[in-house]
């Protein structure tokens, strides 16, 4: 858009919220309740090239369009992770590859890589909480010098639930200077890891104080702060991205109002430091 | 200016309507809106009309895309923009002012939106001064001149029985030329409006506000408020809007509609979750949208003091009163 006042170099000329066709090329049973998609566009490039963090709206058009979190992108595909909450995403459940699908993005601010840039990271995730987490943390990995130690703590409601359980168990554990943490909520067979909430899990590591990315259900959340305030964690050190409905994803239509911020344009992520400037309505 | 009398104000429509689509405020049944131009057409001069234009830019419903889905394949249809430019006769200040309030919706903070751009970069508009508030009138507390339309076109007055029009752009200048052989120069003088009851005092409301959102007059208004949404729908600065489809077989079509902060299902997500859930924190968010949020974001109000949702209201909560109470609370 010749008049587009963004201050941003991205390409406003198409029409921003008619999405472009895309097709699944690949699908990742993650969990029992969520799939990662791999979407590219007809003639096998990415869609749009998202920084970590950023958001894609995707639809099926005749059953709907919701706004998810790109969890990683390759060279010519984005992924997805989608947990089938709702009346699209469990329509999304039932496709399979070759499915056509439209796609626009991207969306929102995204993670401050200059804030994390030369920073040993802390990476807190609960359930499907990863899914943005997990787009930061491949990212620092293709980027491996910019960043330091990498630490992961990550809980699910069972080790069915744990998402993306090959980076959690191969992938990222086998990284030089990187660590990996993994809780389930209760004691099951077959399992010897550690077992508790995520919370009480961070506390009883008592990581140093350092940048933060905090993303799970909003119980874990709430419960994780105060345990890194304990641990003198500082709120501009703590980043976490936050979910509210969307529609247009550019800022219009209204719904994902945090008092005058947009979480489709100024978030999802936010430092805990921004959110205390606003009204706690998320 | 250059004045017509009110009489032969029929053969300059009729002139513009060769070159426009042209709209006018009109009395349709026990409603008034801007309707297509036609010799039979009942004006609405007196007073603003019910509707304002805000749908000649953002309307009701608007289609935004076709699609075709057969087994795994997808086909999408972008539905091009009307080609028409419109030109819209009488349009009042504060619903000038509305449309300054949507072009920074839909024109700024890093997205144009095309479907708003397209209709408003075909409008003309000419604005009408205000002789007479209403009761509900509110205007000049919100910072509007009701004798002067901003962004309009050509300023308009009715006065003594003939329309004044005075150009305000280059756009204006043109259709004054245009109309020139029924026009006659002559210098009228424009009354300030007079009848204004409402004067809410708006000065450090929206400072206040930031501090405002855990004070009990929400709990108070929110008991009052039936969250019907009629508010929200005739006012001409709510632009909040739903994209949904509709589906037939194979076919279908994405579109976009009105919606309200009202409702409960505005906010709620899959999954179940409403980070606005009672009636309470959606009253506070239209009011704090108005008078606070918006001016923060945007650096003007959200409301321009036309007076429609004071009229609507089933429950006379009127915003109004709020702005009053923001003023008197601790």
């Amino acid at each position: 858009m010749s008049n587009c006042t963004c201050g941003h170099e991205h390409d406003h000329a198409a029409n921003a919220l008619i999405p472009v066709r895309a097709k699944v090329i690949n699908i990742v049973e993650e969990t029992p309740d969520t799939k990662t998609f791999f979407i590219s566009t007809l003639d096998d490039q990415k869609p749009f090239d998202p920084e970590p963090g950023q958001l894609g709206m995707l639809s099926l058009p005749n059953v709907g369009e919701a706004m998810f979190s790109v969890t990683n992108k390759g060279e010519k595909h984005l992924e997805m992770a989608i947990k089938a909450v709702g009346q699209l995403t469990n329509v999304l459940h039932e496709i399979e590859v070759g499915q056509e699908v439209g796609i626009r993005g991207p969306y929102g601010n995204g993670f401050p890589l200059d804030f994390f840039k030369g920073k040993d990271i802390l990476f807190i995730g609960g359930g499907i909480g990863l899914a943005p987490v997990r787009s930061l943390i491949m990212h620092c990995l293709r980027n491996r010098e910019d960043y330091g130690k990498l630490t992961v703590v990550y809980g699910a409601r069972s080790q069915a639930d744990l998402c993306f359980k090959e980076d959690l168990f191969t992938n990222w554990p086998k990284t030089p200077n990187m660590e990996v943490f993994i809780t389930i909520d209760n004691k099951e067979e077959g399992w010897d890891g550690h077992v508790g909430f995520v919370p009480a899990y961070v506390e009883e590591l008592a990581p140093k104080p350092q940048a933060t990315v905090l993303c799970g259900p909003p119980v874990m959340i709430k419960f994780t702060l105060p345990v890194l305030e304990k641990l003198n964690f500082a709120d501009k050190d703590i980043i976490t991205t936050l979910e509210m409905r969307m529609k247009c994803g550019i800022g219009k239509c209204g719904r994902c109002n945090i008092g005058s911020k947009y979480v489709c344009l100024d978030g999802p992520v936010f430092s805990v430091e921004e959110l205390k400037d606003l009204p706690p309505e998320y | 200016m250059f004045t017509v009398q009110e009489s032969e104000i029929r053969d300059l429509l009729n002139v513009l309507n060769k070159e426009y689509k042209v709209f006018v405020p009109a009395k349709v049944g026990d409603e008034s809106k801007f309707v297509p131009y036609e010799d039979n057409v009942e004006f609405c001069w007196d007073r603003n009309v019910l509707l304002s234009v805000k749908d000649k830019f953002f309307p009701q419903t608007e289609p935004l895309y076709k699609f075709k889905t057969k087994r795994q394949n997808l086909e999408i249809e972008p539905l091009a923009p009307k080609d028409e430019p419109v030109l819209l006769f009488g349009v009042r200040s504060c619903d000038l002012q509305a449309l300054n309030c949507l072009d920074q919706v839909f024109l700024t903070k890093g997205f144009v939106d095309e479907f708003y751009r397209t209709k408003r970069e075909q409008a003309t508009i000419v604005a009408l001064g205000c002789n007479e508030a209403e009761d509900t009138c509110f205007c000049t507390a919100m910072g509007v001149d009701p004798q002067k339309g901003h962004g309009a076109d050509i300023q308009a007055h009715w006065l003594q029985g003939k329309f004044a029009l005075e150009a305000l752009t280059d756009k204006g200048q043109k259709i004054i030329d245009t109309l020139k052989s029924y026009l006659k120069e002559e210098n009228l003088e424009v009354p300030e409006t007079k009848g204004f009851q409402l004067q809410p005092d708006m000065d450090g409301v929206p400072e206040k506000l930031k501090g405002m959102f855990d004070s009990d007059l929400w709990t108070e208004v929110a008991r009052k408020c039936l969250n019907c949404g009629a508010c929200t729908y005739i006012c001409p600065t709510c632009h909040c809007f739903d994209m949904s489809q509709d589906v037939r077989g194979e076919e279908g079509f994405k579109y976009r509609c009105w919606d309200s902060c009202m409702f409960e299902e505005y906010t709620l997500m899959a999954g179940g979750h409403n980070p606005r859930p009672t009636k309470k924190e959606r009253v506070r968010n239209r009011f704090l949208h108005k008078l606070c949020y918006f001016p923060e974001r945007y650096n003007m109000l959200l409301c321009t003091g036309c007076g429609r949702c004071l009229s609507v209201c089933p429950v006379n909560l009127h915003i109004t009163s709020i702005i009053d109470k923001v003023k008197e609370a601790n």
